[in-house]
Formats: structure tokens, C-alpha cells, sequence
């Protein structure tokens, strides 16, 4: 339901995708896992439509996504969930796309119940919002449109271990009732509790797709991760990372994507 | 607190059966209840393949003009200009409703670009463009729904400096500010309107080019100053301002008549600062990459 054909994007003389290609199917949860940096998002952008790759096409069921009538019916998207006018509240939001998609204005309180925020919540501008709270906004909203693709870029991020197992499930039910999803992370435990398939990025180019247990080759998704992706990102850093965190051998932190303008 | 187990077809369209896009169409996704206020948009809902109504994208963009605290300050603040600058016109200029209304036209001739580059540029600053232009792909449609509301507004603001002036006038005459001057010509209703409408234009093309509130509201409010330099830099300066100062060409629209080299000035400068930038401003939009 979607596809990366050879997908390629030069900013200047940086190359930040090179030949991409991957698919996610019907009824399947794909993780889309790299380093900050490693080109997620500007792919996720490609596909729909928010950026022109510079070679090669990416299409959502079978189509370019800005070729759609009104892909926010079919489509589900949530790319960053800290772009928002700190001034509205999180149900003007909803009710701002509902009434774009032309669905019921109804249907913004049917997706605040869907990502468990209160009546209360969804009339506080969106200013106070923790980042948990505006990424529930923000899948709120990709659903507003009952898609059969949902794309989340770093949906994780900030989400409490409560908020976490929340969508989790929620991702799975979707998958299971047919629902195409690829969500990004650079959390890998995250998207390996969750996913069916992994791609993993680095630089720009795929390093490796398959299921988690192809990946994992019997020694752990994170072993395949940072072999991996250890010649295509920084260096390690000199010091040791402080209680073994999640990537300690390619020194990154797992912090937030959004610091880095090329990511 | 946590709702899994719930998807939005389940309690809404009955199982997820295969997603034939014949299938969505006509489908209310909910039960449409008598506070739907959306029904009359019903006909033309879930239809993903077709694009969204124009009429629909023109409502959505009108209500992010008033929809947070600014949009509402900035609003009020219009209002209440206009209805105080003709009100307190009239204590002194006396019972003559044009005059009265003519005034607000200095308020409006520098809030209104203001409101325009705000509505232009507002989306990349909050970087809302990324849910907006997800939504609607095709961005010159937003481009152009947004482009409305401002315009639509120097009008309405226009029309109201004028009923306002109407009773102002009457009240001044009534308390002895002399007979009361009720000639009104519609031409000059019209063309000082339309003046109105202009700088409206002028800030949308401004911010469309920018994308940068700041900048734009900086260059729309300096150019009265810049225009009174040049003006006086000698003859070629002079002849400058003539064709290119859109404050000054437009004044003689405001006359009721106008000579054809009046409107050749005028059309020159509505061409340097609003045609030129719209354009280029319209192309960078739907080039840039949004992030």
C-alpha cells in the first residue's frame, strides 16, 4: 500500500536519500528505524507529497499522494506532532480537520475518546500540552479521516511507558483490521514490540529490510542496529554513555529528531 | 485512560470490509446528530477521490482567522478602530458622514495589510503547513482560500466605517454641530473601498512572498517613510514615488474619478507590489519544501 521506488534526494551535494526503496503492505505494522539524521523523516515528506524527491517515486495505494482528491480520507499522517499554533486548543485542531476532510464535527470528539484525551484537555490550548499529550493530538488527528495508511513520524517521542504500551495496541489493532502502518523511530525496542517488518536507514540508504526475526539473526535487534548503522553515522563518542543507554556505541542520543534540520 | 480495542470503524461504519473508494462515497462516518452544523457539506463528504470543495477550505480558513487569542485581538481591535476613529471624527469634522468614514481608512490602511501577511505568513510560522498542505496538496487552493478572508474583510470593514458614519452624523447634527451633509457619492464609497481592498492585496502578496511575518509587516509599514524620502530625492525620485508609491497612486480611486494617467500609475504600481510579489510569492509556495 505504499512504495518507495528508488526514492533519491539531493540537498545540494548532500545526498540525504539514495536509492530508497521498501514497501509496506496491508494489515502489516513497519517500522521505519534509523539514527537522527538518518533521513526518515525528509522519506516519510517524499511520500507525501510535503517534498519532491529528486529521483524516483514514492506512491500510497498505488498513487502519488498529492494526485489524491482528498488523501486525508485514505491517508493518516502525523510528521511532527510539536507543529502546532500554540494558541489553538487541541479540539480546534480536530475540528479544523474534520471540517477540512468535510466529516461531522462530531467525529473530533469519537478520536479525542480513540487517543484517551479528556473533554477537559482537548479545550486547553495547545501551549500547556506536554509532548505526550500533543503526540495523542496528533494521532488523533491521523485518524480523524478513518485512513487505511497511517505514516506517524517518531510517534513515540515523549510518550510516557504508559502512553507507549497505549499505542502499542492501538497500532496493532489497527494493522490487524487491515490498516497499512509505518511509523519512524529511533527508538528501537519500541518498534521492535510492535512491528512486523523493519527498515532500517542509515545515511540515507537502506541497510537492511525484513521481519524482526530475520533481522534479529538470533542475537537481538539492537546487535543487527548497531553493526549496522556504526559505519554510517558519527563516530562513538569518547566517553562512555552513563548506565549503558540505548546506543552507546554509535553515540548518539536518543533524544529528539527535530534539533536536526536533515533529519 | 487507555482505549485500545476501539477503532473509529467499529463504532462508526461497521466492520472494515475492503475499502472500495465507491464504498466511502455517501457514507456518514457517524451518527450525524442535529447539532452536526456541517450537513450541508454531507453531500460531498467521504469522498476520497474527489478534491475538496473550494467552499469548504474558504470556511476552514476563514476560522483560523478568529480561532486563536491574536486572530480575535487583531479583530477587535479593527473594529473598535474604525468605529472610534469616525466617532471621534465627528465630534470635530462635524455632521458630514464621508468625511467621518474616510477616516477610518488610516487605521485600515495599516492594519489591514497587517492582517493579511499574519493569515499569509501564520502557517510557517508555526510550521502548521506540514497538517495543512497534508490535508490539501494541492496548496495553491489554499493559497488562494486564504487570499479571501482579508479581502472580504476591507470590504466589510470598509462597509462598516461607513454605517457607522451614518449615525455619528446624525447625533453631531442633532447636538448642534450644524445641517447635516448627507452627500454620499457612491463612487467614492466604491473606489475608497476598493483603496481598502488594494492594501489588503498588497499585504497578502507581501506575506505570500515572505513567509515571514517580521519582515513583511516591517516592509509594509516603512514604505509610507520610504516613499516621502525618494519622493524628495530630486525629479527622478519624484517621478519614482509617482508611479510606484500604491498609498499614492491609489488616492485618486477615492475621488470618484480618475484620469487615465492615474490609473496608469495606479496599474503600475499594483503590478510592483502586487502582481510581482503574488506571483513570485505563489510559485516559492508551492516549490518549498515544507518541514
Amino acid at each position: 500500500m505504499i512504495e518507495f521506488r528508488n526514492v533519491s534526494k539531493m540537498y545540494g551535494k548532500v545526498r540525504a536519500l539514495d536509492d530508497v526503496s521498501f514497501t509496506v503492505g496491508a494489515g502489516s505494522v513497519t517500522g521505519f528505524l534509523g539514527p537522527n539524521g538518518a533521513g526518515k523523516s525528509t522519506a516519510l515528506r517524499i511520500l507525501v507529497g510535503l517534498a519532491r524527491p529528486t529521483s524516483g517515486s514514492a506512491t500510497v495505494l498505488g498513487l502519488p499522494y498529492a494526485e489524491m482528491g482528498c488523501p486525508g480520507l485514505r491517508v493518516g499522517t502525523l510528521l511532527d506532532a510539536g507543529a502546532r499554533h500554540p494558541g489553538h486548543t487541541g479540539r480546534e485542531v480536530l475540528t479544523l480537520g474534520a471540517m477540512t476532510l468535510g466529516l461531522p464535527r462530531t467525529r473530533a470528539g469519537e478520536v479525542l475518546d480513540l487517543v484517551g484525551l479528556t473533554e477537559r484537555e482537548s479545550r486547553r490550548t495547545i501551549g500547556g500540552y506536554s509532548l505526550g499529550m500533543r503526540q495523542r493530538l496528533g494521532i488523533a488527528h491521523a485518524l480523524l479521516g478513518d485512513p487505511e495508511v497511517l505514516v506517524l513520524d517518531e510517534p513515540a517521542n515523549g510518550l510516557d511507558p504508559q502512553g507507549i504500551h497505549w499505542m502499542r495496541g492501538l497500532l496493532r489493532h489497527l494493522a490487524d483490521s487491515g490498516c497499512a502502518v509505518l511509523l519512524s523511530s529511533h527508538l528501537l525496542h519500541e518498534v521492535e514490540q510492535v512491528a512486523d517488518n523493519i527498515v532500517m536507514i542509515g545515511r540515507g540508504r537502506v541497510l537492511a529490510q525484513g521481519t524482526v526475526e530475520e533481522l534479529s539473526r538470533g542475537r537481538g535487534l539492537e546487535q543487527t542496529f548497531l553493526e549496522l548503522t556504526a559505519h554510517t553515522d558519527r563516530g562513538p563518542g569518547t566517553g562512555t554513555y552513563p548506565g549503558g543507554g540505548m546506543f552507546p556505541g554509535a553515540g548518539t542520543h536518543p533524544g529528539t529528531d527535530a534539533g536536526r534540520g536533515a533529519a | 485512560m487507555i482505549r485500545v480495542g476501539h477503532h473509529p470503524n467499529d463504532a462508526s461504519r461497521g466492520a472494515r470490509t475492503g475499502y472500495h473508494p465507491a464504498e466511502i462515497t455517501g457514507t456518514a462516518p457517524g451518527p450525524v446528530t442535529k447539532d452536526d452544523t456541517m450537513n450541508d457539506t454531507m453531500d460531498d463528504t467521504m469522498n476520497a477521490d474527489r478534491p475538496i470543495p473550494f467552499r469548504r477550505l474558504l470556511a476552514v480558513e476563514a476560522r483560523k482567522l478568529a480561532d486563536t487569542r491574536s486572530g480575535k485581538i487583531i479583530t477587535v481591535v479593527m473594529v473598535g478602530l474604525v468605529v472610534a476613529s469616525v466617532a471621534a471624527r465627528g465630534t470635530v469634522a462635524g455632521p458630514k458622514p464621508q468625511t467621518l468614514a474616510a477616516t477610518a481608512g488610516i487605521a485600515l490602511g495599516t492594519l489591514l495589510p497587517v492582517l493579511a501577511i499574519l493569515t499569509m505568513t501564520g502557517e510557517w510560522a508555526h510550521r502548521t503547513a506540514l497538517t495543512t498542505f497534508a490535508l490539501e496538496p494541492r496548496r495553491h487552493r489554499v493559497l488562494a482560500a486564504k487570499s479571501v478572508p482579508p479581502l472580504v474583510a476591507a470590504v466589510a470593514l470598509s462597509l462598516l466605517a461607513m454605517l457607522v458614519a451614518v449615525p455619528v452624523t446624525a447625533v453631531v447634527a442633532q447636538a448642534g454641530g450644524g445641517p447635516a451633509d448627507w452627500d454620499i457619492q457612491p463612487l467614492w464609497l466604491l473606489g475608497w473601498t476598493g483603496v481598502n481592498v488594494l492594501m489588503a492585496a498588497q499585504g497578502l502578496a507581501l506575506g505570500t512572498l515572505l513567509l515571514n511575518a517580521p519582515a513583511a509587516i516591517v516592509i509594509s509599514l516603512s514604505t509610507p517613510v520610504l516613499w516621502a524620502v525618494v519622493g524628495r530625492l530630486g525629479s527622478a525620485g519624484a517621478a519614482l514615488a509617482e508611479w510606484l508609491d500604491l498609498n499614492t497612486t491609489a488616492a485618486p480611486l477615492a475621488s470618484g474619478g480618475m484620469t487615465w494617467g492615474e490609473g496608469a500609475r495606479l496599474a503600475t504600481s499594483a503590478v510592483f507590489w502586487i502582481v510581482l510579489p503574488m506571483a513570485a510569492g505563489v510559485v516559492r509556495v508551492l516549490r518549498k519544501e515544507v518541514t
